[in-house]
């Protein structure tokens, strides 16, 4: 009970919102619903929910380099993007057998965090920071959506797989867990749904452990000042770049997925639009907490999809007009500035939140 | 061997010879002020020493350890650490958090909340731990920075107009702390315009002029030394006015 | 090919590169280095100040003429989006990079929902001429010679008019420009408008040279943010000689390996660039000045 209780207190600290009893009883609630969920429904439904799930480490690594470290990057959708191609890649030439997948799942997040350490490299180590750090993140987002779009020739081939352009690559395996008496392939369906919740509760869990760490409130006094961080000794520097890898690994994590997910990946889900998305659902949602981050990107995921029922055009204005009026209204996020409301009255008033 | 030594430090910026060939030396244990008027060079050397500026020309040496061309955090893991003239704390976080930050490397996590507390209780901060740094008065700021320089156990503190804005009363509460602090072993090298707590405080004091030493002795000395007094008034002899403008005298 | 034609070919594809990084990047550089504020709806300006050149000209006004009418509108509407918006955002520069984003989805996806996915272009006058064995387009020419022309116009504008003197004002000392009795909400309505309709002018210049889409602003804001980056916050210092380095990097790579080689080199300068001079050439000039 003792080492239950310490966990517990790991998760908690002044750098996340919900805490107590209260929350965690909460968040079992959810949990148990969430496990629930696909004996109420269907298939395919399942299988859709589990597209959300695999948005949200994106979302969730944005709002730890962004809402934590205070530096706006537009660069996890070309994370995403190399994670993906990379994970297409792998399983294309080396196939799916022996659990194979999960090792290409490693190597290609793995890629994508070392290509964030180089770039960060010279990010960081140049003392970019402001607006600079996000108009290079972006042009590099921009340029590798054009290489990749122009690789459509035949000669544009790694192994057995053709890049093919702009029309991407397609038909890579999904993730397929080796199981005796027959490889368990984890088409959209309730399977996946079941592993990809399982990811997304261990990296929830291991980012609050991360942010209300010792390495977290050094983030977090960088974001603030980031002259006094450096006079207290810490090399800023070293904390931004580990930052914006851990944040890209997870945009990597969120490629493999949804490759695995629909089985193609195109150069357009790195393109100027896919790159504004993750900025709307971190900003929308309350960038500066893990948890408000996470229920803004579910809900402005659902919200979207809503709408582009009634044409993706209409649903991409409407998130532009989103992201406006948070910027204007609350900037600190919708779901985030909802929480404080609800936390209120129910807790007495926390040092930090302000 | 000295804790702090600068030998022949230059800054130039354009034409400008902001800190011309200073020599400055600071025994081990001592408390050692730093005036001279407004753009005497105090801030610059005060940079340079911290290693936000490099100079042009010239070696600082940290316990004998030449220190010219280490960056600021390494400078500070020697054994420096410094409370700057705008005090540069965490506004959005609470006292106490501002003190973790500072002090979450130097102890184990089992002792930290008891340092975290002694060190509020040296800074008449207590009361205060739990409120976010932002809404402290203005010499409790300064009390905080200090603080957070303290955390670090530094061997060399270095304070920039610690009592800058303050209260008679804060000022001198300011000055029993670092008198304390002195107590303990700490070495101090303070910028100070406010000559009472200069009084209260200094062993040593440096008066700095148009970017030279223009004096260096025991507070008796430099008070008696009439130099010193007219280039306060700003009284500057004719070569040294072609140089660069005179600073007025200061509160 | 004798060395003159070589020359000529060489000279012409870096003015070509020159115009493209100038004129695509001043109206970014204009309001980042005056306001601190980058304008991610930059794209989206230059689409406007396209699609209103091209509509202008479709209904018999003159080219010329079409093309002040674009940048012109676009300057209206910067304008409108500084009041609105921007105006709200000047302590929170991060912020105005997100809302401006916002506001380019906006412009991009309302203009494919009102104009559709492409709009009848109008051809690209003046034809061409030759040289040795290539043929050139003379529209090109006169692209270069209107990026000069605005690096001058700019240059006149801020040291010798009286908004010019105005605005260096509000941006050295702003309470200090306030003191002074200058209006500098004004001062900075008027800037993003400036800047606003730079973009225009880009628009304006270029759609004859290429297809109209609503994402026609993609194009060119890469290489407006690579030379703003360069540059850094000082238009004369710093865009006019990045865009002259850049355009040496662009010309060559693009000459040898083609589009996309150009697009890479300028990246690979931009990274390279910021390791060494974190502040752009502007701000390493300036700090040897100080």
């Amino acid at each position: 009970m003792n080492a239950l209780s310490r966990f517990f207190a790991r998760l908690e600290g002044p750098q996340t919102l919900g805490r107590g009893p209260g929350f965690w009883i909460g968040f079992l609630i959810v949990l148990a619903g969430a496990c629930a969920y696909p004996l109420f429904s269907d298939g395919y439904t399942v299988g859709n929910t589990v597209y959300f799930f695999t948005w949200i480490f994106m979302a969730l690594g944005l709002s730890l380099i962004w809402g934590y470290g205070g530096a706006l990057s537009f660069g996890q959708t070309a994370f995403f993007g190399i994670a993906g191609y990379a994970y297409g890649i792998l399983t294309i030439n080396f196939g799916a057998a022996y659990g194979f997948t999960f090792i290409a799942l490693l190597f290609a997040v793995a890629i994508a965090a070392l290509f964030a350490a180089l770039l960060g490299y010279f990010l960081f180590f140049g003392r970019i920071s402001g607006v600079f750090l996000g108009i290079v993140t972006l042009s590099v987002t921009l340029v590798l959506e054009r290489f990749m779009a122009q690789t459509a020739g035949p000669e544009w081939k790694i192994g057995a797989a053709r890049l093919n352009g702009f029309n991407g690559m397609s038909n890579m395996p999904p993730l397929t867990v080796p199981w005796p008496g027959g490889d368990i392939v984890l088409f959209p369906d309730v399977q996946l749904y079941y592993v990809v919740l399982g990811m997304l509760v261990l990296v929830y869990l291991g980012l609050r452990i991360l942010v209300n760490s010792p390495f977290g409130n050094v983030l977090v006094a960088i974001r603030e000042n980031p002259e006094r961080a450096e006079m207290l000794g810490y090399d800023i520097r070293k904390y931004q770049l580990g930052t914006f890898v851990i944040g890209a690994a997870l945009a990597g994590l969120s490629g493999v997925l949804y490759t695995s997910w629909g089985q193609y990946i195109t150069p357009s889900s790195m393109g100027m639009t896919a790159a504004a998305l993750p900025i709307v659902w971190v900003a929308v949602g309350g960038r500066s907490d893990l948890t408000t981050t996470l229920v803004g990107t579910i809900t402005v995921l659902a919200v979207f999809q809503a709408l582009t029922i009634h044409g993706s055009q209409y649903a991409l204005v409407v998130m532009g007009i989103m992201l406006v009026l948070t910027v204007l209204l609350a900037p600190r996020g919708l779901i985030y500035a909802l929480a404080r409301l609800i936390a209120r009255p129910f807790s007495k008033r926390q040092p930090g939140d302000a | 061997m000295p804790m702090l030594q600068t030998l022949g430090l230059n800054k130039r910026f354009g034409g400008l010879h902001v800190t011309n060939n200073v020599d400055l030396t600071l025994q081990a244990g001592e408390v050692h002020c730093l005036i001279g008027p407004n753009g005497a060079g105090k801030s610059t050397l005060f940079r340079l020493i911290l290693g936000e500026h490099l100079p042009s020309s010239g070696a600082i040496l940290f316990g004998g350890e030449d220190i010219t061309s280490l960056k600021p955090f390494q400078r500070i893991r020697r054994g420096m650490s410094v409370k700057f003239q705008v005090p540069g704390i965490f506004k959005a976080l609470s006292v106490r958090q501002n003190l973790e930050i500072a002090m979450q490397h130097h102890y184990p996590p089992a002792v930290l909340g008891e340092e975290i507390d002694k060190l509020l209780a040296f800074l008449n901060l207590t009361a205060d731990s739990t409120r976010l740094a932002g809404n402290l008065s203005h010499g409790q700021k300064q009390w905080l920075e200090i603080g957070m320089a303290v955390s670090l156990k530094p061997r060399l503190l270095l304070l920039d107009e610690p009592t800058a804005g303050m209260s008679p009363e804060e000022t001198h509460a300011t000055g029993e702390m670092v008198k304390r602090l002195n107590a303990q072993g700490m070495t101090v090298l303070a910028v100070e315009h406010d000559m009472a707590f200069v009084r209260q405080v200094a062993q040593q004091v440096t008066v700095l002029h148009l970017g030279k030493v223009f004096a260096q002795g025991s507070i008796d000395e430099i008070v008696a030394n009439e130099d010193v007094a007219a280039i306060y008034l700003g009284q500057t002899t004719a070569h040294e006015t072609a140089h660069e403008p005179a600073g007025g005298p200061h509160a | 090919m004798d060395v003159g034609t070589l020359a000529f070919s060489a000279l012409y594809q870096f003015g070509d590169a020159f115009a493209f990084l100038v004129l695509s990047a001043c109206g970014l550089a204009v309001i980042f280095g005056m306001m601190g504020v980058i304008n991610l709806a930059h794209g989206e300006f230059i689409m406007c100040g396209a699609y209103v050149t091209v509509s202008a000209a479709h209904a018999g006004v003159p080219l010329p003429l079409a093309i002040l009418i674009g940048a012109l509108v676009s300057a209206a509407v910067g304008a409108l989006v500084e009041i609105l918006i921007i105006r709200h955002l000047y302590d929170r520069p991060l912020d105005t990079i997100v809302a401006t984003w916002g506001l380019s989805l906006i412009f991009t996806q309302g203009t494919l929902i009102v104009l559709g996915s492409t709009m009848a272009g109008v051809g690209t006058p003046f034809g061409s001429f030759t040289v040795g064995d290539y043929s050139y387009s003379l529209y090109r020419l006169v692209l270069c010679g209107m990026a000069v022309v605005v690096i001058a116009g700019l240059y006149a504008l801020f040291n010798w008019t009286r908004f010019g003197v105005m605005a260096r004002a509000t941006i050295q000392v702003p309470h200090m420009a306030a003191a002074l009795g200058i209006d500098t909400r004004l001062v900075y309505s008027l800037t993003f408008a400036l800047g606003a309709g730079l973009a225009g002018l880009a628009g304006g210049l270029y759609a004859p040279t290429m297809t109209l889409v609503p994402t026609m602003g993609t194009t060119f804001i890469m290489e407006a943010f690579v030379t703003v980056v360069v540059g850094g916050a000082d238009v004369f210092l710093g865009t006019a000689p990045a865009a002259a380095i850049l355009a040496v990097v662009k010309a060559t790579m693009t000459s040898w390996y083609g589009q996309l080689a150009g697009q890479i080199g300028l990246l690979m300068a931009v990274i390279i660039v910021i390791r060494v001079l974190p502040r752009g050439i502007s701000g390493f000039l300036l700090r040897e000045r100080a």
